[in-house]
């Protein structure tokens, strides 16, 4: 890499810059000091730099054997989790890949026993040939993951694979890691073209996710209208582009009041830039949102006030919109601190309380020890290190996270639509493969 | 990029110089204090470890951190230790941030050595970040280095950045015994003056500030709550500087005050780039060491926490009440573990034992009924049952038996062994390293660890004429302020451990001198330059011009000039005989080559007393006191010198009735071997020197 006289600091620009030229090895053990030094952190840097890595990481992989694949992913994905265990999202991103070449493997075993069956006289098996056997296949298994098959109402697709998979699943499972997929017979028949299929495929799939990753937060908002009604007064916290672009789509057609609550003292700075429109100094993140025009501009109302004031304002407020760190198979969040006080005074108040967060941050992991998915940050933060006898005599924690329990919580918002936390589990099930929720 | 060694700093010159404006840093691993004593005699100071974690880590993260990519590290003490340190971590893997991490070894004592050897080298080709190896920050640097840039691109001579931290009045992590002064033009944030003020030292309660910078200034700031971390961003002119004033030693007493004091000369100013968020902090002294461990648990650096896990193989996680554990504890299940503790893997801490506020390194066996409050226990240490540890420091290894008392302050040095019910009283530094060149196997001193116990009582090694006696009587480590009392930033330390580099501990320059400071900065520093010079195969007369001019400026005394002509001269001498050679071969090769610069030390060839050879004579046999083989090698100068019409025999008569030579008995025995030669010169007629002499050294070469 030349000189970098812009941006000095390493972190996801500079990560993604020499991902392209630096061995792949090298680019994992980057991406793990990356995490341990927090120079990536929020949940969508820490998801595409997880989600170019495995992509990296798969086309690197000369290996043909899905088995393969899918332990070399488990070891890479066990390493960056062990890295920063609190980004749940690089677990999530690592199993979702998982998943994929899991399900790959599959389509391309009973693919391959339809063409062994159905037209083994002359049709070329070469990647092309496979197209038609996995349309068909796709309306049954696809549905279980990510983009291409999205846009239909998840329910519609999520029924049959259900009911299919309770039922189906369980054997092709234990089979699976018994029979490694160019060991079967039909395999060997076909020579390696299926197997060289699956990376391919894979590799499309990561790419889907990347896409998903960039498109998440416009998918979200083309839900606003339908949450966000005039004259409506609506409290939300933090910084959270997410929740920005939310409301932003709503503002370019109703007009209501929001009230942004400004997340002392870990995202102050970020929410005043946000409620003001003055360009943040965005942490890696430069790409379009940091230019996008603040609520202001749309001439929406917007009351930032002090987080003590929640409580206070509470009763006028008709709904809480809040951005997440990451959601948890029970609905449950790990949210920024400060987010457990709104949503508790929310419960008391009868407010519903709305979540958006993209699918990605949703993780299959269920809170038994809550306390350790918390991360605790800068002292310094809560009160200035200057103070020689107060930093000597007190204990100072800053926890830049909540746990907010799912009871708090009225509806979800992703990209795929609204749920009951309630729900949230079936979301899980569909997007992580049971045998990858512990990687 | 493969592993490299300090040896070939050429090729790289080049490589650096294609590569523009890539952020380089010098980490000085070593600098040049002895604050942390007995620890620092077995092992370089930057790798004991701070929670759990060695200091140089947290200094490469930091630079890490701020984007460097080529780091020059300079070894000091124990660089064999700490290249192999380095070679082994994931500094040298194929992912490590850094394009470019050269392990320096140099002859260095001070900063000011290191800088002028850096300058000698060539090897930095833009602004470049100066830290010492026990930094710990969680700053990011462009916004001083944005600063820095702008600065100097508006005005040449903004030579220099100083990082400093705002920290109130008191601060447990402020340096206590010393505070540096800075006065600051706050508009321009250019620093005007700098001086330190020894808080135990009534004579320099006072500021000595020019008028000048009074009248010339509408505004000035005078600081005394800053933290210096010793980071400067600097350009290629500071080590300039530091070249042209070779008798700048330490980077702020000296170079910055000096710096500041010549403005009118040279017109360089040095900025400062005060914040006051994010955390910087040195570990300066076991004071500091304390109250950074502390920040470091209470989380003030974040991310440079333990359960960052820095190091690979770390594990640790945060549990409530600022507890780090890695896993693999063993904890008996009536133990109490308080707040702000790491314990690292493998530790077993046995029933009932009471664990508070402290650091315990992996593999520690803690018994049963023990109290640890303050303690930092490293890696391998075994606490007996009943024990009990306030605020004190043991190492690696080491052994406390049961019912022990340490008090506060103890230091409790690698692999010492307490045996039972002994009390180890307030800070007591106990170690087993070897004590001196000469006794090998250090005896154990039983009524300090007690029957059965190995160790001895450390009494720091200090200068004779310094000052800080006061830093004697207590380790620092402990938090009562009155004994506190650490040494300033260290000119002092030229301690014979430092400019060590044959290996013999007595081969530095400084371990005979007493005189004032001046004359120990010329002999050093022209003892420095002869011996690089003679290394370096230069021919006479350069290193005779390079001695003049030296002697010239610091005004040096022909005595000087010798002690430092043969400090240097035997110091190589004895250093081809490690290679190998004999001594003859090696002296017969150093004192004919350069056999002039001798010649013109002396300055007594015509009169018939002969002070100046005599002087040499015993200044070589003093010398040679401490150096192995020194009996024969003074008998291969003594006939060397002889051959070449250096040295007279009157000279050799002088010389053998002076009292000096025959002062101790260490002396007698240096010149024991040079006995035949002046018996020799006194019964021989001159004509049939020449061959009886081959036959002699054909004797004693066996």
């Amino acid at each position: 890499m030349p000189a970098t006289s812009g941006p000095l600091t390493p972190g996801l620009a500079s990560f993604l810059k020499t991902l392209r030229t630096n061995p792949i090895d090298t680019s994992i053990d980057n991406l793990i000091s990356l995490l341990k030094r927090r120079q990536i952190r929020h949940s969508r840097s820490c998801a595409t730099a997880t989600a170019y890595l495995l992509r990296g990481v798969i086309s690197a992989s000369r290996t043909n054997d899905a088995n393969k694949l899918i332990e070399r992913v488990q070891n890479v994905g066990r390493r960056l989790m062990a890295a920063q265990p609190r980004e749940m999202v690089v677990g999530n991103i690592v199993r979702r890949v998982l998943g994929l070449i899991r399900d790959e493997a599959e389509d391309d075993r009973e693919g391959d026993f339809n063409l062994s069956e159905a037209g083994s006289e002359s049709q070329p098996q070469t990647p092309r040939g496979l197209d038609d056997p996995t349309d068909v296949l796709s309306a049954r298994h696809d549905g279980s993951d990510r983009g291409a098959s999205r846009q239909p109402l998840p329910a519609l697709t999520a029924a049959p694979i259900s009911m299919f998979s309770l039922l189906s699943h369980p054997d092709t499972e234990n089979s699976l890691p018994g029979t490694p997929v160019s060991a079967s017979p039909s395999g060997r028949l076909l020579g390696h073209a299926p197997s060289k299929d699956i990376r391919a495929e894979v590799l499309d799939g990561i790419s889907e996710i990347i896409d998903e990753l960039t498109q998440v937060d416009d998918q979200i908002a083309a839900y606003a209208l339908d949450h966000i009604h005039s004259n409506e007064i609506i409290l939300t916290h933090t910084s959270s582009t997410t929740v920005q672009k939310f409301l932003l789509k709503a503002a370019a057609k109703r007009k209501f009041t929001v009230i942004h609550a400004e997340a002392f003292p870990n995202n102050h700075e970020a929410t005043h830039a946000t409620v003001s429109g003055a360009n943040p100094y965005d942490d890696e993140l430069l790409s379009t949102e940091s230019f996008q025009k603040p609520l202001i501009a749309l001439g929406i109302t917007v009351i930032l006030i002090p987080d003590s004031a929640v409580f206070a304002l509470m009763s006028r407020v008709n709904k809480v919109i809040l951005g997440t760190h990451s959601v948890l198979a029970n609905g449950g969040l790990v949210a920024s601190a400060g987010t457990r006080v709104i949503a508790r005074a929310a419960k008391v108040h009868q407010t519903p309380v709305v979540v958006v967060s993209g699918v990605y941050k949703l993780s299959p992991v269920y809170p038994f020890d809550f306390d350790s998915l918390i991360e605790y940050g800068d002292a310094s933060k809560v009160i200035s290190y200057e103070d020689g006898d107060l930093v000597d005599q007190i204990d100072v924690q800053n926890p830049l996270y909540d746990y907010v329990p799912a009871e708090l919580i009225d509806l979800y918002i992703t990209n795929l639509g609204g749920h009951a936390p309630s729900y949230l589990y079936r979301i899980v099930s569909d997007h992580y493969r049971k045998e990858d929720i512990s990687v | 990029m493969g592993p490299k060694k300090g040896g070939a700093p050429k090729q790289r010159g080049n490589a650096a110089e294609t590569v523009e404006e890539t952020l380089q840093a010098v980490v000085l691993a070593d600098t040049f204090e002895t604050r942390f004593e007995p620890f620092t005699l077995e092992r370089p100071r930057c790798l004991l470890t701070l929670a759990n974690t060695p200091l140089i880590e947290y200094t490469l993260e930091f630079l890490a951190n701020a984007g460097v990519e080529d780091v020059f590290l300079y070894g000091g003490a124990h660089s064999d230790q700490l290249e192999r340190y380095i070679n082994a971590s994931k500094w040298r893997a194929p992912s490590s941030p850094f394009k470019q991490l050269t392990f320096l070894k140099s002859t260095s004592t001070s900063v000011g050595d290191v800088m002028r050897d850096l300058d000698g080298k060539h090897l930095i080709t833009g602004d470049f970040i100066v830290v010492s190896g026990d930094v710990i920050s969680n700053l990011p640097i462009e916004g001083a280095l944005a600063k820095h840039r702008a600065r100097r691109e508006a005005d040449k001579n903004a030579i220099m950045t100083m990082i400093l931290r705002e920290a109130g009045r008191n601060h447990r992590t402020k340096a206590s015994s010393v505070s540096p002064v800075f006065v600051i033009d706050p508009t321009k944030d250019r620093c005007l003056h700098y001086e330190e003020i020894d808080q135990h030292n009534p004579d320099s309660t006072r500021l000595n500030i020019e008028p000048e910078i009074i009248t010339s200034h509408q505004e000035i700031d005078l600081r005394q709550d800053l933290i210096d971390c010793n980071i400067d961003i600097c350009t290629p002119d500071v080590l300039s500087l530091w070249s042209d004033s070779f008798d700048y030693q330490a980077p702020r007493k000296q170079f910055l005050f000096g710096v500041l004091k010549d403005y009118e000369l040279n017109g360089k100013t040095i900025h400062t780039h005060i914040i006051k968020d994010h955390y910087a902090a040195r570990v300066r002294n076991l004071k500091a060491y304390d109250a950074i461990s502390k920040d470091i648990i209470s989380r003030w650096t974040y991310p440079l926490c333990p359960d960052t896990n820095l190091l690979p193989g770390h594990n640790y996680e945060l549990r409530k009440g600022s507890l780090y554990q890695e896993q693999g504890v063993t904890l008996a299940r009536s133990c109490v573990i308080g707040r702000r503790t790491v314990i690292g893997q493998g530790t077993s801490i046995g029933d009932k034992t009471t664990v508070k506020d402290t650091v315990l390194g992996r593999d520690c066996k803690i018994g049963k009924n023990v109290t640890l409050e303050g303690a930092y226990i490293w890696d391998g240490a075994v606490i007996g049952d009943g024990t009990t540890v306030r605020q004190a420091i043991v190492a690696d290894r080491a052994v406390v038996g049961k019912n022990c008392t340490v008090e506060p302050g103890a230091l409790i040095s690698f692999g010492v062994e307490i045996a039972d019910g002994i009390k180890v009283t307030e800070g007591l530094r106990i170690t087993k390293a070897p004590r001196d060149e000469d006794d090998g196997v250090p005896t154990s001193e039983p009524e300090i660890v007690g029957e059965g116990g190995t160790g001895y009582e450390y009494v720091p090694y200090e200068d004779e004429d310094e000052d800080d006696t006061a830093s004697n009587a207590s380790s620092g480590l402990i938090y009562n302020m009155a004994h506190l009392s650490l040494s300033t930033d260290s000119i002092s330390t030229l301690s014979s451990e430092i400019s060590d580099f044959g290996g013999s501990r007595s081969g530095s320059f400084s371990t005979t001198m007493s005189d004032d400071e001046d004359s120990d900065h010329f002999v050093h520093d022209a003892a420095a330059s002869v011996y690089d010079s003679l290394r370096e195969g230069v021919t006479s007369d350069v290193v005779q011009l390079e001695l003049v001019s030296l002697r010239m400026t610091a005004n040096a005394s022909d005595h000087q000039v010798r002690r430092a002509v043969v400090s240097a001269f035997m110091k190589r001498v004895a250093q081809l005989m490690e290679g190998g050679k004999g001594a003859g071969e090696a002296v017969r090769e150093i004192f004919g080559k350069y056999r002039e610069i001798v010649e013109r030390a002396l300055f007594d060839r015509e009169r018939e007393d002969k002070p100046d050879q005599v002087d040499l004579l015993v200044l070589l046999q003093q010398d040679l006191v401490h150096r192995s083989r020194g009996d024969t090698v003074l008998l291969f100068i003594a006939k060397e010198l002889y051959d070449l019409e250096i040295i007279d025999e009157e000279a050799y008569e002088q010389w053998w009735d002076d009292e000096r030579s025959s002062s101790t008995e260490e002396m007698r025995q240096v010149r024991s071997q040079a006995q035949q030669f002046v018996d020799w010169l006194a019964n021989a007629e001159e004509e049939e020197s020449s061959e009886e002499e081959e036959s002699e050294e054909e004797e004693d070469d066996d």
